[in-house]
């Protein structure tokens, strides 16, 4: 893999990104900030094309023998003997998810430039927007785990921008606050986690490390620190993919405009998590108990906020719980060592939720309020005809129905769950069950029949335009035929894990990978049924409670308004955290103004104080009387005289 | 005249100017720094250039026979004196750029350029006479920019600023004598000459002599618990003022560290290292708690410098090569991200006479400038990676957690530091949301808050321009100073 | 003879120095002042015949010299402060009290 020369889409991936930015902000914005994002466009236009061909490379398309590619560009950042390198990496997990990111990505580029065309921030929002875009792009292609670092900061950053983008609103700025913070006490174990890797490993390349580690396990061991840096890690993936304990901040990011939400949710942010697990296998699949963690983990955030999704009204915070339920199916995969699976779920979860978003966004558009409540929608399927169509094939591929892209990816994983055995068996029935549950749930509630308590037909619900439901749609195709290009991530993943010698494939769990049935080819029913049929329930509760028992929902809030508030706190969770965080902040106002202030800066006052009263006290010997100046310097004089004549 | 006595005399003779310039008034005066400053940072990068083509090796010296007591004239120059100086310069025209709108006296601008004379002279003196001469000297300029153009309490933080680090100067003093007085026992010489005290047979004396040293630089980095004189003087200082303060006045200690106690005491250095290093995690640790409850702006990243030093301090003792060049690093880093960030909240001071969190409001509407540098500073404080301080950090506590002395590598250290680089977001980013995202109190003072003119955009971009660059491609940087601190490497 | 002259410069010198410390008025202190230097020289002179020492006499006109200046200079300052009104008694003068 040395020697090859980085082909120019790789450096495209980087350049045009860049350059959009810097053009559009010293160029465009002072001149005419509403065409700020015509550079950002074609800068993605350029990404997506380059990362398709990238990805054409890595599977062998264009004649090349392994695309894939590893190579420093940059000295970094060198002392002594310790050194790091800045470098691109194109291998098959990068270039699979990489090409799913540019491409959905980029149609919500578009999307957004109709929804916050007329903001007055519009500028500052694409700029923000692509610098999103331009980070997770160099995430997924960074080599090291330094420049992984880097750009999974730099997401964070514009996260943090974006959530707070309507920064007037009290709730967008907690949200952005707690968003950052969180994803920073997730970045505690990320960067703790590094200082391990560079003294376990002394370098913090992948390809370096896999080989090091290899070494090692032939020799019968694995470092000392590999339990701490691979749990570290998984401390990290759990802020960033919103993992419990810490997902809480994912559903209150929803502050942001709504295209942010589905960058976020889609491509750009939560899944880095996701990724870095995936980079981090063979380090994590080398301790023994680790995966099983990480399944644990996974499993019961996908319940965990299955429920929770199933109990909220606002159509953006179902979705968000949805998320949160689906990046834990992705992390279950990974802990059953379903790496493939895991990156193929990641990427057509981007297709559908993607499309759920914007779709969302569209329903707000028509009440002009960045997100609904069910009280305020209702029934809108003939007014909304369009974003209807894409929400049932975006709804249809989450719930898993053939042959929409979720059911070749989400039932694959919970097959192997069931294959799996043990308690995660019954969980992944669990999970087919809500999620089926509470996506039509959504849409029956949003799109079907009007209840007595819905506001939605007064509202006059029209199609927003073309520029509105165009991306969608062309996302929502990608939606309902994406199963049917797993054999490519299949192909593209083990490309990528093919960059290793075999030496090291052989051992580091990556042989797992390679050899066993990846991706199973499934037919319509599934290569179990079970799942499927626990997705028809969940399809049959939500038709009755929303359909039949039209009111139930509101006959329900009314009569339980306790056990609400139980959901509404997500169990108890979220009060727990704020007492955390509330208790950090006590100690830090007591060190702050108590022991720092009060205490210890008043002692060194004091003490200044005490020399000033004893001075005060000795002053009336030296009161300025000449006489008594000459009494003391004769007897100081005599003194003297008298030590001089002894 | 050799180049090196130039770069400290050349400052001197601007602040001498200065007040003959102040004879024919104010704007004279201030042409004159401005001038002066231009020409000082002229010189200090031409100074600097020749160990940027040897990356970093090499030593710029001038020496001289004895004059009394043993001490002498010798000045020396390496990477990390060349990069001190240059920041020294960068900041004190940064200062007087910054202040040119201001209708201050002769006085201000000579006192400006008189502390930039006096710390160039510490960063070259290498006779420990000379180097304590200097030290002290920068006591006095700074001692009147606090005290004659600070703010509502500036005469008792200056008092206290000047008590505090001329007591810790008194022990370092008296290290030194006991210092020089121990080698003159053995060779039957008297000398000040930093190389020649190599060695000096100190016996039960050592303790007590590392001890004094350690309190000398302790108050000026500063490490908790010598600190408290830092919040107040940082506060009350004129915006300016808090830069030079903040910018290259804290690097004194760890300078002295770098340069003469490690270095002297090497056995020391490495048994005393986990209680220094526990005081530095302490100071990351705590300087950020403190710095969450302050309500004061300035305060704020006083207390955020107190904690950024502690990074420092840790990289500096680790002993590993990463930590000592990081923790250089770091020193310039932290000159850069912090003289930038008080040099706005002096902005906001002077539009508006206030610099709680909660006197202003909206600012990201009415004044975007201001807040774009201010969000870019604040990140690179946090440490966000692309920016500067991200490096200096990381190359820190990478450091400490890798590091070859015993004792020192336990994960403690790093969790600490990792723990201070976490709680940074916890103090900067409500502080900002209160500034510049919340809407305006009743107290509100951000009608009086105009935009960043065409002259403070100009001094933020070269600042910000820098912390992109550092961050971006700190090799050049650190190439510049690892031969320097490299004895300290174990 | 020896004796005799250390009797009457040590009480020439003692007298000026009771001036000095006891009295308040500026010119009896200065008066004071000159009556323990003009002990000293008497001293001094006696000395230099009995060692015939020429350094003793040298010094002896160094101290006559010194008198005088200070006589200037001391006198003029008590001018000074007679004429800003402060009167001629030494407690008037303690503005260094701290």
């Amino acid at each position: 893999m040395i020697g090859i020369a980085v082909p120019l889409a790789a450096k495209l991936l980087f350049l045009a990104p860049v350059a959009a930015i810097l053009f559009a902000f010293f160029v465009v914005r002072p001149l005419k900030p509403e065409w700020t994002h015509w550079p950002i466009l074609l800068s993605c236009a350029i990404v997506t094309a380059s990362s398709f061909y990238l990805a054409a490379r890595v599977l062998g398309l264009f004649g090349i023998a392994g695309g894939s590619f590893d190579k420093d560009v940059l000295h970094w950042a060198a002392a002594g003997k310790w050194a790091v390198d800045f470098g691109l990496r194109v291998d098959g997990p990068g270039a699979a998810v990489l090409a799913m990111v540019s491409l959905v990505g980029s149609l919500i580029h578009v999307y957004a430039a109709a929804y916050m065309k007329g903001d007055p921030g519009f500028s500052r929002f694409f700029l923000v927007f692509h610098l999103f875009f331009l980070a997770m792009i160099g995430l997924l292609t960074a080599n090291n785990y330094v420049q992984l670092y880097l750009f999974w900061e730099l997401v964070g950053l514009a996260s943090y921008l974006l959530v707070g983008y309507w920064f007037h609103k009290e709730s967008a700025r907690r949200a952005a606050l707690q968003a950052f913070m969180t994803n920073r006490v997730g970045d505690f174990g990320f960067m703790l986690a590094l200082f391990f890797i560079l003294s376990t490993f002394n370098v913090a390349h992948f390809n370096v490390i896999y080989v090091k580690l290899a070494l090692t396990q032939q020799q019968g061991g694995i470092p000392v620190l590999l339990p701490a840096i691979g749990a570290l890690l998984i401390w990290a993936a759990c802020a960033k993919s919103a993992q419990f304990p810490l997902y809480f901040w994912l559903p209150d990011a929803m502050e942001g405009p709504t295209p942010t939400s589905a960058l976020m949710h889609a491509a750009t942010m939560v899944t880095a998590g996701v990724f870095l697990l995936v980079r981090s296998w063979p380090l994590i699949s080398a301790v023994p108990y680790l995966p099983p963690v990480v399944a644990g983990i996974g499993a019961f955030t996908a319940i965990f906020s299955a429920i929770i999704a199933s109990t909220k009204k606002d159509l953006k915070r179902i979705l968000a719980y949805s998320t949160v339920s689906h990046l834990g199916i992705m992390m279950m995969a990974l802990g059953l060592n379903q790496v493939a699976l895991a990156i193929f779920h990641l990427v057509v979860h981007g297709f559908f939720k993607a499309v759920l978003f914007l779709c969302a966004g569209n329903v707000g558009h028509a009440i002009h309020k960045p997100t609904a409540n069910v009280d305020e929608v209702g029934g809108w399927r003939k007014a909304m005809p369009w974003t209807y169509a894409c929400f049932l094939i975006a709804a249809l591929s989450l719930a898993g129905v053939y042959p929409f892209g979720g059911f070749f990816s989400k039932d694959a994983i919970l097959d192997a769950a069931w294959e799996n055995g043990g308690l995660i068996r019954w969980f992944s029935l669990l999970i087919s069950f809500g999620s089926a549950f509470y996506i039509f749930r959504m849409l029956f509630l949003t799109f079907h029949g009007s209840r007595p308590e819905q506001q939605g037909l007064k509202a006059h619900p029209h199609e927003a335009g073309a520029a509105f439901v165009a991306p969608v749609f062309v996302i929502a195709l990608g939606a309902a035929g994406i199963g049917f290009a797993a054999p490519y991530v299949q192909e593209l993943v083990l490309a990528g894990w093919r960059g290793l010698p075999t030496s090291v494939a052989a051992v580091s769990g990556v042989l797992n990978l390679a050899g066993s049935p990846l991706i199973p080819k499934l037919d319509w029913h599934g290569q179990f049924g079970l799942s499927g049929l626990m997705a028809a329930l969940g399809f049959g509760l939500s038709y009755y409670l929303t359909m039949v028992d039209a009111s139930w929902d509101w006959r329900w809030r009314r009569n339980h308004p306790r056990l609400e508030a139980v959901f509404e706190s997500d169990f108890g969770w979220k009060p727990f955290v704020a007492l955390l965080a509330g208790a950090v902040g006590a100690f830090a106002r007591f060190c702050g103004r108590v022991l720092d202030k009060r205490w210890w800066d008043g002692a060194v006052e004091g003490s200044a104080g005490a020399a000033h009263g004893a001075s005060e006290a000795l002053a009336g010997y030296s009161a300025g009387r000449l006489n008594d100046y000459l009494w003391w310097m004769a007897a100081g004089a005599a003194l003297l005289l008298g030590g001089a004549l002894r | 005249m050799s180049e090196l006595t130039l770069l400290w005399v050349l400052p001197l003779g601007g602040a001498v100017a200065c007040l003959v310039a102040g004879r024919f008034g104010r704007a004279a005066a201030r042409t004159c720094a401005l001038i002066f400053g231009a020409a000082y940072f002229v010189v200090s990068l031409a100074a600097l250039m020749p160990f940027v083509a040897t990356r970093g090796v090499g030593l710029d010296a001038v020496g001289g026979a004895p004059l009394a007591f043993g001490v002498s004239y010798l000045l020396a120059a390496d990477g990390l004196s060349l990069s001190l100086i240059l920041l020294t310069a960068f900041l004190n025209l940064v200062c007087v750029i910054s202040s040119w709108e201001n209708d201050v006296p002769a006085g201000y601008w000579a006192n400006f350029l008189a502390l930039a004379s006096a710390l160039t002279g510490v960063f070259l003196a290498r006779d420990l006479f000379l180097f304590y001469m200097f030290w002290e000297a920068t006591l006095i300029p700074m001692f009147f920019i606090i005290g004659l153009w600070g703010s509502a309490n500036r005469r008792h933080a200056a008092v206290k600023f000047f008590l505090f680090t001329f007591a810790g100067s008194v022990f370092m003093l008296l290290a030194l004598i006991a210092l020089v007085v121990a080698k003159h026992g053995q060779t039957g010489t008297w000398t000040w000459d930093l190389a020649g005290l190599q060695g000096a047979p100190v016996g039960a004396a050592g303790p007590w002599i590392f001890l004094g040293l350690l309190l000398g630089f302790g108050v000026k980095i500063p490490v908790v618990p010598l600190h408290t004189w830092l919040p107040d003087a940082h506060t009350e200082a004129p915006a300016a003022g808090s830069v030079m303060l903040a910018g290259v006045m804290l690097k004194m200690g760890l300078y002295g560290l770098i340069r003469i106690a490690l270095p002297l005491f090497p056995v020391y250095a490495q048994t005393w290292a986990p209680v220094l290093a526990g005081l530095a995690a302490v100071n990351a640790v705590y300087g950020a708690l403190c710095a969450m409850a302050q309500t004061d702006l300035k305060r704020l990243v006083a207390y955020s410098s107190i904690a950024h030093l502690g990074f420092c301090l840790l990289g500096i003792l680790s002993g590993a090569a990463q930590g000592v060049a990081g923790g250089s690093l770091q020193m310039i880093n932290h000159g850069i991200t912090t003289g930038a960030l008080f040099l706005m909240v002096g902005f906001l001071y002077e539009r508006s006479h206030k610099r709680g969190l909660a006197d202003f409001g909206e600012l990201a509407n009415t004044a975007p400038w201001l807040s774009f540098f201010f969000g870019f500073a604040m990140f690179a404080s946090i440490g966000l990676p692309g920016l500067n301080g991200f490096v200096g950090e990381f190359m820190c506590l990478s450091g400490i957690s890798h590091s070859p002395i015993p004792m020192l590598d336990v994960p403690f250290f790093a969790v600490a530091g990792v723990l201070g680089v976490t709680l940074a977001a916890a103090y900067m980013l409500p502080a900002y949301q209160a500034v510049f995202w919340a809407p305006k109190g009743p107290e509100s003072v951000s009608e009086h808050v105009f935009d960043l003119t065409f002259r403070e955009r100009s001094i933020l971009w070269a600042l910000c321009g820098l912390m992109l660059w550092i961050g971006l491609a700190p090799s050049g940087w650190l190439d510049l100073l690892e031969p320097s601190v490299r004895g300290l490497v174990r | 003879m020896t004796s005799a002259v250390w009797a009457v410069t040590g009480v020439l010198f003692a007298a000026g120095l009771a001036m000095v410390v006891l009295r308040r008025q500026l010119l009896a202190m200065l008066l004071g002042v000159e009556l323990m230097l003009a002990a000293v020289n008497v001293a001094l002179v006696h000395h230099a015949g009995l060692f015939s020492d020429a350094q003793a006499m040298a010094a002896v006109a160094i101290v006559i010299a010194i008198a005088a200046a200070e006589a200037v200079v001391g006198l003029s300052l008590i001018l000074r402060v007679l004429r800003a009104g402060r009167g001629v008694d030494a407690g008037g003068l303690s503005e260094l009290r701290g």
